[in-house]
């Protein structure tokens, strides 16, 4: 993504509403260690939680309020940025300038700066991780490897680091509890506690990932003999860390004398660009540099000839002439033929081996090497009679060979072919590209079948809730949607429904029903007539076998309840936000569009000030996490119990439990995920009113 | 981190859940207070809840196990799976604890 490299670029930065303008002026005037251009233009996107950023739009920043929290952290896979940035007062980054001193400092593909006294307590290694892995920059294979290894790193730098603790040899109980209450004390404290700690990633051309884990401590650089150390040994109670990030990445080196970290991880195949984005990219390539000259008739072809001697030009170019093709272009020499190559976009190419400055070998690789040229037709001319040379220019990458001297009628086949086969490749792309341009909008307007933040957000305050969601669309099109319907000041009506299947066909269901929930005039009939009108008019829609899936409740503020009635939903959870103690509710139910007389039921459960509920579409339960099973049910509730007692009621509860699931989950899913969270919660706004 | 403690016929069993990292110094040393009044000869740690340890996490089990010897009591690590499994082998901790599956 291009990120504003231009002089006069202009940046989006997504601001935590809670820090004040001038900290963030401050802020983004100190360019010591990202780089800001000298003149630029900013625009200011203010959110209370990260869910309120548009993840459409590109920031230049994000900047986090001081004492970061779980939700901010989320940040790092929610927003489409590269530098998050916590503001705290204390930030100093001085001492980092000679990192970003240098002009050819690379541009980071992620960086996170952070007080420790926020890091400390957050989970920063994983979501690093996480994040690494659905930009692409790492495969979900190595992601427990690097995981590992920059958990060790970052707690090195973090506890050694910046708070100069010393945890080495053979701990005591005793000793462990001092070091536990120092640990505390140092963090509260304005020198150490606010000390910073950067964690930035980039991925090499050549595939490489390297992390680098800056702290403003004191510095260590291990003496050699320690890369020896064992992970195994006894005498030592904690001081595993080094030998076992060695053990997990190719390379580790010590910058700033010991106070940054740098590790180094080989490419792994998986992370490379998925065939079809790899496509994709080599298509958009392909189409600033040629979409006018799409090839439609053979005839009108250009071909490079490329020969250093004038006659042998000569005599291809009659022959080629003499059956109609007359766009010609020459070269004399290697370099040439690259420099016409670039000039003309030529639709093939026929190349002697043998030439002055570039061989026919060198010009067939630097070729292939360039996307925009990787699949333009080579034909190879050559007078080598013997093996070895046909083999390799084949390897360098040329389409065929032709001997010479040249046959005239094969000359001419050999180009008809491979001009024909070209052109078939071309009509291929431009339709698939087609579809692929379609398929984004098909998505674009399936994702905007879901509340946006702002608007559930502001039902929420009216209904004195706050309400969360997270939803992420399967690698197709899918059959995920939700949404909430205001019934009257006090009965807010929500629904989720999960179509069958995904792709086109899921999709378009989407649509009939949305048309259907919104064209219906009764949803404050009881949530089992509701379900039973939906299907009934579904079913006269749907072809036999599609089905969905779906819940529709109602929330009454003044009866403090929550009736629904379900159709096959995934059983909702119904919770304490002071307890954290969560259980299923009854989800069973004909899902909708299968029997056309189906009858529903109304469940009724208390609803109260203290009460959550969370909907959320299979996915959730139904994908391989990192230890190769599924999300337990119980497993649900003792993360539901954790998040809550951890982060009390005012949390986005859906938005941090999609944050912990995003975290153990394939970076790119089979399925839809859809959650939303209801809150009880006391929002000032809509009290005093 | 979290924990659950339960103690029957002369057995602590602490089911500990979440990740166990650096950072969760505090809890483990509720957690060690807590099992220390139980004088269990066994204390059975169930892991198979964590998701994630690392070497600090590493450390805190030995701390665990120095303690235990006091008391002579037998530490069991339960349930390791994923990468809790996979450091506990990297660290051959089968040889200073009794694994169980």
């Amino acid at each position: 993504m291009p990120a504003g490299g231009e002089s006069r670029a202009k940046h989006l930065i997504a601001v935590a509403q809670s820090v004040a303008q001038e900290d963030v002026d401050r802020l983004v005037q100190s360019s010591n260690i990202w780089k800001t251009p000298d003149a630029f233009s900013v625009k200011y996107a203010f959110g209370q939680t990260p869910e309120d950023f548009s993840s459409q739009r590109h920031f230049s920043f994000c900047i986090m309020p001081p004492y970061v929290g779980r939700d901010w952290l989320g940040s790092l896979i929610r927003l489409n940025c590269e530098t998050f940035v916590e503001c705290f007062p204390e930030l100093d980054l001085d001492d980092l300038a000679p990192l970003s001193g240098k002009k050819s400092r690379p541009k980071q593909d992620l960086m996170v700066c952070l007080s420790t006294r926020s890091a400390y307590h957050l989970p920063v290694a994983r979501k690093f991780v996480t994040s690494l892995r659905h930009r692409g920059l790492i495969g979900d294979s190595i992601a427990s490897s690097v995981e590992m290894a920059v958990q060790e790193a970052f707690a090195n730098s973090l506890v050694h680091g910046n708070l100069e603790l010393n945890t080495g040899g053979h701990l005591s109980m005793d000793r462990f509890k001092e070091l536990g209450e120092e640990t505390e004390r140092r963090l509260a404290s304005a020198n150490h506690g606010a000390r910073a700690i950067i964690l930035t990633a980039r991925r090499r051309k050549n595939g490489q990932v390297v992390i680098s884990i800056s702290d403003q401590g004191q510095g260590f650089t291990p003496p050699d003999e320690q890369a020896t150390l064992d992970i195994t040994r006894k005498d030592s109670t904690f001081g595993r860390g080094l030998p076992l990030i060695r053990s997990l990445c190719q390379s580790v080196s010590f910058l700033r004398d010991g106070r940054t970290i740098e590790l180094t991880f080989d490419d792994d195949q998986s992370a490379k660009l998925s065939p079809e984005v790899a496509f994709l990219s080599d298509l958009e390539h392909r189409l600033a540099t040629s979409t006018d000259t799409g090839l439609r008739n053979p005839q009108n072809a250009t071909i490079l000839i490329a020969d250093d001697t004038m006659l042998s030009r000569e005599i291809i170019a009659s022959y080629l002439r003499a059956d109609g093709f007359t766009n010609l272009v020459f070269a004399k020499d290697g370099e040439d033929t690259l420099a016409q190559v670039k000039a003309h976009n030529p639709d093939l190419i026929i190349l002697d081996i043998i030439m002055p400055k570039l061989d026919g070998y060198a010009v067939c690789k630097a070729l292939r090497a360039d996307p925009a040229y990787a699949t333009t037709p080579i034909i190879a001319q050559t007078a080598l009679e013997e093996n070895e040379g046909r083999t390799r220019i084949f390897d360098d990458g040329a389409t065929d060979l032709i001997l010479k001297p040249l046959n005239k009628a094969e000359l001419i086949a050999r180009t008809k072919i491979h001009l024909e086969n070209r052109l078939l490749v071309q009509q291929l792309q431009a339709y698939q590209e087609r579809t692929q341009s379609e398929l984004e909008l098909a998505r674009d307007m399936q994702e905007n079948l879901n509340p946006a933040p702002e608007h559930y957000r502001g039902v929420g305050m009216d209904y004195g809730m706050r309400i969360s969601a997270t939803f992420q669309m399967s690698s197709e099109l899918g059959g995920d949607m939700w949404g909430l319907v205001p019934i009257d000041a006090h009965r807010l009506g929500v629904y989720i429904v999960d179509f069958a299947g995904h792709g086109l066909g899921a999709a378009l269901n989407t649509f009939r029903l949305h048309s259907l929930i919104w064209s219906e005039q009764f949803h404050d009939q009881t949530p089992d007539a509701y379900l039973q009108v939906l299907n009934r008019r579904l079913k006269g829609l749907l072809p036999v076998g599609q089905y969905a899936t779906m819940l529709y409740g109602i929330i009454d503020k003044q009866k403090n309840v929550f009736s629904y009635a379900s159709a096959a939903c995934t059983s909702p959870v119904l919770g304490n936000t002071v307890t954290g103690d969560a259980h299923y509710l009854d989800g069973s139910g004909v899902p909708l569009g299968v029997i056309r007389d189906a009858k529903y039921e109304t469940r009724e459960v208390p609803f109260d000030k203290d009460s959550f509920l969370l909907l959320y579409s299979d996915a959730l339960i139904e994908t391989t996490l990192d230890h190769g099973q599924f999300l337990s049910e119980e497993g649900l509730l003792t993360m539901l119990q954790d998040t809550v007692t951890e982060g009390g009621a005012d949390i986005d509860l859906a938005a941090q439990i999609a944050d912990q699931f995003m975290d153990r989950a394939p970076a790119k899913l089979d399925d839809d995920f859809t959650i939303v969270s209801l809150q009880s919660a006391q929002i000032p706004s809509a009290l005093s009113g | 981190m979290n924990y659950k403690t339960e103690f029957t016929n002369g057995t602590t069993t602490v089911e500990v859940t979440g990740r166990f990292t650096f950072g969760d110094h505090s809890s483990f040393r509720k957690l060690i207070e807590e099992v220390r009044g139980h004088e269990a000869s066994t204390l059975v740690l169930n892991i198979s809840g964590v998701d994630f340890i690392d070497s600090a996490g590493l450390g805190m089990l030995l701390l665990a196990r120095d303690e235990s010897e006091k008391t002579n009591t037998t530490v069991v690590l339960r349930g390791a799976q994923g990468q809790v499994k996979r450091m506990l082998e990297v660290a051959r901790f089968d040889t200073l604890f009794r694994l169980e599956d």
